[in-house]
């Protein structure tokens, strides 16, 4: 953040010193030009004229260098004390985030786990409130988890790493959501092949079960899981023969509560886009074809370091 | 079956220890770290709950202590937070698995009886093969006394191969085993783990452990 502030202030003070220079060096060789005037007939005039314009050049560049070096060093100085407060804070903002989700959900936790204990001694309109009570419990601690996860930067570091094959990840998914599709008569259909990545198996998961859970929701008749490999790495693709994305919302559809669903948080694919991107990868919404087809693609492992 | 709840906030303790009760367990209930720990060396339980906060010591801690004191009883951990690096510490101090609270009452069961069919398996917590030690306790392997850096399926496809050192195993049985796989056409996963495998402990001064074996898979040699 520092240094890319540092090089843009560079890079702009670079290219005015460069428009100077180039106005101060084309202003004396026109003046040089016009005193030498007379003396250019001879060659001896051309030599000099041209000794005199190198002597120029030489001069200003000889100026511009340390005066570049300078101006570098205060960019960095100005970048570092105008960044570092706001970083900062934004540190400060991210750890009283996460403390202030873990008071949260200490509360919900004792209230779901106190709740499933007393159904288990309870009679069967008790039991339906205390069902209630637990689920409740459960899907609000599950939503300040993803609201958590929203409140900072996808990057690497917050994942584990290990190879894995999404293949795996995609078929056992479809066999999660299986009765699902059966109960809700939808037709599930998977192709799954190979494809390693680098990645976080459980938060791979999450991503996938969103996009389903996404489909599953919109579609009229079936369901499409497929993963796989082409030349621009692994890619996962869930699509529906819904209604498809309205135009007005396929720009924000990844930003946070945004949704064609009115019943839904909003949060599922959004949380989808914070894992393929924490993967350096992506998530799209695709063209053509009815309905809506997701697709995240993530780099497909590249073999580790020397490997062999 | 005893099991052994180490968990200092009470309303949590008492629901927990009622639903374990449910499935005919009986339960011991520790509300901080330090009598927890007692608890557990002392005392033969065939499994331990463990809180990962907790007042006196923290609940890694305790498993690292009673690991180190040669302590087998299966560890589930419970933890608040969903941080990675929690779940990789809990892992690296010893416990078996852990469960995020809060959690839905049959996963709870499920973990803990998953857990107690693992215990029942009279099974050698230090396999070795040659100059190969895993110490699946502590979570550490070493080769020639120099330890390796693996990740968690790593060390699981590694110590696979180390308790079944000199057999040979095609990718299929591989994936079964140590994978769970539920894909069923062909994925090289296998070949990408043994590779970082290789790479690791030829970095430790181990050439030739794990031996590809043409036309049916790989083996560990000793």
């Amino acid at each position: 953040m520092i240094v890319r502030l540092t090089a843009i202030y560079t890079a702009i003070f670079a290219a005015v010193l460069a428009a100077i220079s180039g106005y101060a060096y084309w202003f004396f060789a026109a003046q040089y030009r016009a005193l030498l005037a007379p003396a250019l007939e001879t060659p001896e005039g051309q030599t000099g004229l041209r000794t005199a314009l190198a002597h120029v050049l030489t001069t200003i560049v000889a100026a511009d260098v340390p005066v570049l070096v300078v101006v570098a060093t205060l960019a960095y100085v100005l970048a570092r004390a105008s960044l570092t407060p706001l970083l900062e804070a934004r540190a400060r903002e991210q750890q009283f985030a996460a403390d202030a989700a873990h008071e949260l959900r200490s509360p919900l936790a004792t209230i779901a786990t106190v709740a499933q204990a007393a159904r288990l001694r309870s009679d069967e309109t008790t039991r339906e409130a205390l069902d209630t009570i637990a689920r409740t419990a459960l899907d609000a601690s599950a939503l300040i988890g993803d609201l958590l996860t929203l409140a900072r930067e996808p990057r690497p570091g917050l994942l584990q790493s290990e190879p894995v094959d999404i293949a795996n990840i995609a078929a056992s998914c479809a066999r999660e959501f299986a009765d699902r599709a059966a109960s809700a008569r939808l037709d599930l259909r998977v192709r799954a092949s190979s494809a390693i990545v680098q990645g976080d198996e459980r938060r791979l998961r999450e991503l996938t079960r969103n996009l389903l859970e996404n489909a599953f929701k919109h579609a009229k008749s079936s369901v499409s899981l497929e993963s796989g490999a082409d030349e621009r790495g692994a890619f996962l693709r869930v699509g529906d023969d819904g209604d498809g994305v309205a135009p007005i919302l396929r720009d924000r559809i990844f930003q946070r509560h945004e949704t064609n669903d009115p019943g839904g948080s909003g949060l599922g694919l959004a949380i989808a886009s914070w894992i393929a991107h924490a993967h350096d990868g992506t998530l799209a919404l695709e063209d053509g074809g009815g309905g809506a087809a997701f697709v995240a693609r993530i780099p497909a492992y590249s073999g580790g370091q020397n490997a062999r | 079956m005893r099991i052994l709840l180490i968990e200092d906030n009470d309303a949590i303790a008492n629901a927990v220890r009622t639903m374990l009760e449910a499935r005919k367990f009986a339960v011991d209930v520790a509300a901080d770290g330090e009598t927890g720990l007692e608890y557990l060396l002392r005392e033969t339980y065939e499994l331990a709950v463990v809180d990962v906060v907790l007042p006196g010591r923290d609940g890694f801690s305790i498993v690292r202590s009673a690991r180190a004191e040669g302590t087998q009883t299966p560890v589930l951990m419970l933890t608040a937070r969903d941080a990675v690096e929690d779940r990789v510490r809990g892992l690296d101090s010893g416990a078996d698995d852990y469960l995020i609270k809060p959690f839905v009452e049959d996963e709870l069961i499920a973990r803990v009886n998953a857990l107690l069919r693992r215990g029942e398996r009279p099974i050698n917590d230090r396999p070795a093969a040659g100059k190969l030690l895993v110490d699946t306790g502590s979570r550490e392997a070493r080769y020639d006394g120099v330890p390796l850096e693996l990740g968690t399926t790593e060390f699981r496809l590694l110590e696979f191969l180390t308790r079944n050192a000199g057999i040979a195993f095609t990718r299929a049985q591989l994936l079964e085993r140590v994978w769970d796989y539920e894909f069923e056409g062909s994925s090289n996963i296998v070949d990408v783990y043994v590779s970082q495998l290789r790479r690791k402990l030829r970095a430790a001064g181990g050439a030739d452990v794990i031996e590809t074996v043409w036309g049916v898979g790989y083996k560990l040699t000793a």
